[in-house]
């Protein structure tokens, strides 16, 4: 009994997590049509964003997360506007771009820290028992804090009036275009919503993890995974994928302690397992453009 | 105008490529080059570093190692091997401290995959590599299989993972003692096994599982989370429902971090003792947030713990000259002190041939520990480190409330009659938690 | 003796009028002997171990081009192909006791069958779906070699393989001269009808479809093929360097041939060559500034991207030689009209 309930937390903690990057990830590949390696790289920055706040200023948590997430869209901004929009009519070279991006940001860290492992604060202390489960009070949070801002993202997106250009821009570039949406501006506005959610995952997930400057890959990994698994685009895809992809790892986890080195590996076979079924994806569309 | 903007990039490249053929160190002749090899943005390599820098400062603040009739200085030359990246990085680099630097030996290396191929480089070359990092048996055992070939490798530090295993098993047993004695368990002590995935751990699952029953304990699962997992909170769930009382951890990773935060956090009601390379580290209480308390793990130093009269003075003035109580890859200190100079100021050459023929039989005392080499069990040279009391043992460490307290070996009994105590160590301390769930 | 004339002056001719009037077949002919005589210049093993390197990681790179940037298929996951390729050989070197060159070509087939194991699922798939799934690959792989650590070495990898060869000019001659021999191949390969197809698969599958080709066919082809060269680039990787380990399905080696592939130039094959020639020793050099290195080496990716999204090779390319508008023939740009046709060029 107490096992599944283990698999219930932890798989509803994971795929939070998850869902906040995927669907962030999936908006900029909608809207702007860039795979941005660099993704969870802000996602990172944030992370030791949050580190030097409360370290070396003193500050608490809170004030700390809001700097953070500020922070890192400024930052996702300004990288958009210097190094992506000039050449993002070259899919490839935005690509490597991101991977660079990414390296940029790793090296960054890595000077500054240097590679040793750190780590920050709980936002609340202690845990709770539930049926015979211990939770921390912090991964209670985490899970209401990336609920809450996904429902706040819905709302924008399908009730606000740019909400509904993000989405068309997603679904026709050159039509939405027509219509009078400026395309270019849209595609920072989106730049910079979803790396403020990248880096508002990495705040609320930094003090369940340790931070070091490759604390990116494997995140990265398991988004993309999820993304494609939803199918590219959709963020209801996103967000299912990223719940399956969090339980299933729990999953791994609980019933073979054995293989828990293996989760990664058995999330991924099973993203590969459902593209052979459904190439496009559980909830994917085939974009006009891609045919 | 076209044609002006392509020409900036031939003078580039050509200067590129100029320089780098060019670069080549300028060797004199009246020292000793030394190679510090190892992962310098990584707190490992930096130990590696302080410690080569501490040893070279000693020495030629005396004016130099004595080769013969001439004083020669040493001269440190470090190489950041990228080892945690890239192995092809760690295997240029180390070529071009031989060939480049042309030095006369290496110390250091630390992820084992890249050790094995900068081994093969350096006992090419003839270079005299000892390593302070990877602790892997099979690193030795060619040298042992391949002795003409392999002959330059020497273990510095530290001990080989099947003697870091019997170490631990000791530490394991001194804890349950004192569990019976304070906490008054009586039948056997259950113990959950926690090791990464990582080959060095994986022997050690059937080992632990035929070992524990023959030391009074009982084994109660075994968990082998990835060695680079960042939660682990469902283990530690699971390992509380299991009923342990002493966590075993086999940890080199920074799965170490987390797993020691989170069960203290969730205050877990067992000891966590083994070997868990991130607690020996100084930074341990910080990263985790000062969760790590009450943590064991076998270690090399500690502070006050004295092993044989080097140590205090060694660690005391690493300590006032790099802030922090040394780890185990400050081991080049001693590579180049004690084995590399003394064995050259002994016969008066750099001749690589004679230093290992020499070296190999020396026995001699070293700030942890005293150091012998042996041989395997068909009589061959391995270069690796004899492992028992009088020799290395190494020690174990308690963090408590911040401090690193030496506590093992207390009245440690390897054998009928001998009974070890190092200078300085002190009692075990079982947390709070604990102990009100098993005090009534 | 007047054959040996007759084609001694053929020779001549060709180079005077195929070779020497276009700068970058020059440069070709230049990096050639540039790579050949380079051990006459220095035997310094350091530098000759760079360039067999950057050799090895050429093979590499340019089988990542045969694949992603000619058929389309754009794989984030071709670690897999050289690690398989490594690892393969090294087992078979060390089992088996054969040599390398029976060891590498067999795990380069390993690297075929990897290819077709790929392949099949990337078939469904299509752009960024593909480019994603195959990211998951050698990371399977990854979770496999740490299941069986009896038979793989688990983290610690395979050691004890057998040398390449004894000394290092040799390894660097057996390594150079069939990095040229491979690349030379794969760009014949392009250049052929195959090549069309492939890159016609690239432009528009369903047209190609529509034409009466069997594009299943050639996509797995194209992933059989990509997966030998990358295998035997691992199979000389696994020799040179004496280990296998995980290290060569980590996920930053394949993203680091998509960057070189994507710096040089993708679809042309000498660009990820020349990009590898170029960042690999320019990276080595930077140990001078060994805390910097990475860092320099992303901001010059990024600052070439920025004025050359194409590619620095390609980019090169377009500067110094133009096509005739006509002909399609290519010219030195500093010519006014086509030396085929005559046509004036703008």
């Amino acid at each position: 009994m107490s096992i599944i309930l283990d698999i219930i937390v932890m798989g509803l903690i994971k795929g939070s997590i998850y869902a906040l990057l995927a669907i962030s990830f999936s908006l900029i590949f909608g809207v702007a049509r860039i795979v941005n390696i660099a993704h969870t790289a802000f996602y990172m920055v944030a992370a030791y964003c949050i580190y030097t706040v409360t370290n070396y200023m003193g500050w608490s948590a809170v004030p700390a997360m809001f700097v953070a997430v500020i922070l890192s869209v400024i930052l996702g901004m300004v990288i958009y506007k210097v190094f992506l929009n000039p050449i993002r009519e070259h899919e490839g070279a935005v690509l490597i771009a991101t991977m660079a991006i990414a390296m940029v940001f790793q090296e960054v860290m890595t000077l500054f820290f240097s590679g040793s492992f750190l780590s920050v604060p709980n936002l609340i202390d202690g845990y709770f028992i539930i049926f015979g489960v211990k939770v921390f009070y912090q991964q209670l949070l985490t899970l209401c804090a990336a609920a809450l801002v996904m429902v706040i993202l819905m709302i924008f997106l399908f009730k606000t009036k740019l909400g509904l250009a993000l989405r068309s821009t997603a679904q026709d570039r050159e039509v939405a275009n027509l219509m009078g949406i400026n395309e270019s501006k849209v595609a920072m506005i989106t730049m910079g919503i979803a790396i403020g959610l990248a880096g508002f995952a990495g705040a609320i997930v930094v003090p369940l993890e340790i931070l070091e400057p490759h604390m990116w890959a494997t995140p990265l990994v398991m988004m993309m995974a999820v993304v494609v698994l939803g199918g590219l685009g959709s963020l209801k895809g996103s967000f299912v994928g990223a719940y399956i992809m969090g339980f299933t790892e729990a999953m791994v986890v609980f019933l073979s302690p054995q293989g828990a080195f293996l989760k990664i590996s058995v999330a991924l076979l099973i993203m590969i397992i459902v593209l052979l079924i459904r190439p496009e994806g559980l909830f994917g569309v085939y974009f006009e453009e891609e045919r | 105008m076209k044609w002006l903007k392509s020409n900036v990039f031939v003078p580039v490249l050509a200067f590129v490529f100029v320089m780098f053929f060019w670069a080549t160190a300028f060797a004199a002749s009246d020292e000793i080059r030394i190679g510090v090899i190892g992962p310098m943005k990584f707190i490992q390599g930096k130990s590696q570093w302080n410690g080569a820098v501490m040893a070279a400062e000693e020495i030629n603040a005396k004016g130099g190692v004595k080769v013969g009739s001439k004083m020669m200085k040493i001269k440190l030359i470090q190489a950041d091997s990228n080892e945690f990246l890239s192995i092809t990085d760690a295997t240029n680099a180390m070529e071009r401290l031989i060939t480049r630097d042309k030095v006369h030996f290496v110390v250091g290396g630390f992820r084992t995959e890249a050790v094995f191929a900068m081994q093969d480089i350096a006992c090419q070359n003839k270079v005299i590599f000892i390593g302070c990092g990877a602790a892997s048996d099979e690193l030795c055992n060619r040298v042992a299989k391949y002795y003409d070939q392999y002959k330059y490798f020497f273990r510095g530090t530290p001990f080989n993972s099947t003697a870091l295993v019997k170490a631990a098993f000791s530490h394991v047993g001194s804890t349950a003692e004192v569990l019976r004695n304070e906490l008054g368990i009586t039948g056997p002590i259950k113990v959950a096994f926690v090791a990464e995935k990582a080959q060095w751990a994986d022997a050690m699952v059937p080992a632990v599982q035929a070992t524990l029953p023959k030391m009074g304990m009982e084994l109660v699962g075994v968990w082998r989370p990835s060695p680079v997992a960042t939660d682990v909170s469902a283990e530690l769930s699971a390992i509380q429902r299991s009923g342990a009382q002493i966590i075993f951890t086999f940890f080199s990773s920074s799965v170490g971090i987390p797993f020691a935060r989170q069960a203290n956090e969730l205050k877990i009601p067992a000891m966590q003792v083994g070997i868990n390379v991130e607690a020996q580290k100084a930074e341990f209480w910080q990263a985790t947030r000062g969760q790590g308390n009450y943590v064991i793990t076998s270690s090399t130093y500690a502070r006050n713990v004295e092993c044989n009269e080097l140590t205090k003075p060694f660690v005391e003035a690493y300590i006032k000259r790099f802030g922090e109580v040394p780890t185990y890859t400050t081991g080049t200190y001693e590579s180049i002190k004690m084995s590399l100079v003394d064995t050259i100021e002994m016969i008066g050459t750099l001749d690589p041939d004679k230093i290992v023929a020499t070296l190999e039989n020396r026995v001699y005392k070293t700030p942890p520990s005293t150091i012998m080499y042996v041989k395997d069990n068909l009589g061959r040279h391995t270069h690796d480190l004899k492992f028992g009391p009088g020799y290395a043992t190494g020690i174990a460490s308690q963090w408590q409330d911040g401090e690193f307290v030496g506590v093992w070996p207390n009245k440690w009994k390897p054998a009928p009659g001998v009974e070890v105590t190092f200078k300085g160590v002190k009692p075990i301390k079982i947390p709070p938690w604990m102990i009100k769930a098993y005090k009534k | 003796m007047k054959l040996i004339l007759f084609y001694l002056r053929k020779l001549f001719a060709v180079l005077k009028n195929e070779v020497l009037v276009l700068p970058s077949r020059v440069a070709v002919i230049i990096f050639f002997l540039f790579i050949l005589l380079l051990p006459l210049f220095t035997d310094d093993l350091y530098v000759l171990r760079v360039f067999t390197l950057a050799s090895i990681f050429a093979i590499f790179a340019a089988s990542w081009d045969l694949l992603s940037g000619f058929t389309g298929q754009l794989n984030f996951g071709h670690a897999l192909f050289f690690g398989v390729g490594a690892y393969s050989a090294a087992l078979i070197n060390l089992h088996w006791q054969l040599a390398p060159w029976l060891s590498i070509p067999l795990g380069a087939l390993i690297g075929v069958a990897a290819g077709l194991i790929v392949g099949i699922p990337a078939l469904r798939l299509k752009g960024t779906y593909l480019a994603l799934t195959t990211l998951a690959f050698p990371i399977i792989v990854t979770g496999l070699v740490f299941t069986f650590p009896d038979f793989t070495g688990g983290e610690l990898g395979i050691s004890g393989i057998q040398k390449l060869a004894p000394t290092r000019i040799h390894e660097y001659y057996i390594i150079s001269i069939l990095m040229l021999g491979l690349c030379t191949i794969m760009w014949k390969i392009t250049d052929s009808n195959t090549g069309i197809i492939f890159h016609a698969i690239r432009e528009d599958e369903i047209a190609v479809r529509a034409s009466g080709v069997n594009t299943t066919r050639y996509k797995l082809l194209a992933f059989c093929l990509s997966g030998f060269f990358a295998g035997i680039a691992g199979g000389l990787y696994a020799h040179f360097m004496r280990i296998a380990g995980p290290s060569v399905l980590e996920i930053s080696l394949s993203f680091m041939v998509v960057i070189w592939a994507m710096f040089g130039g993708a679809a042309t094959i000498y660009g990820p060559i020349g990009a590898v020639f170029f960042l690999y020793p320019l990276v080595e050099f930077m140990h001078v500034i060994q805390d910097y290195r990475t860092l320099m080496f992303a901001f010059v990716v990024l600052l070439v991207l920025l004025f050359m999204p194409d590619g620095l090779f390609r980019w090169l390319r377009e500067k110094i030689e133009t096509e005739c508008p006509r002909c399609k023939v290519r010219n030195i740009a500093t010519r006014d009209t086509c030396r085929i046709c005559t046509a004036p060029l703008d």
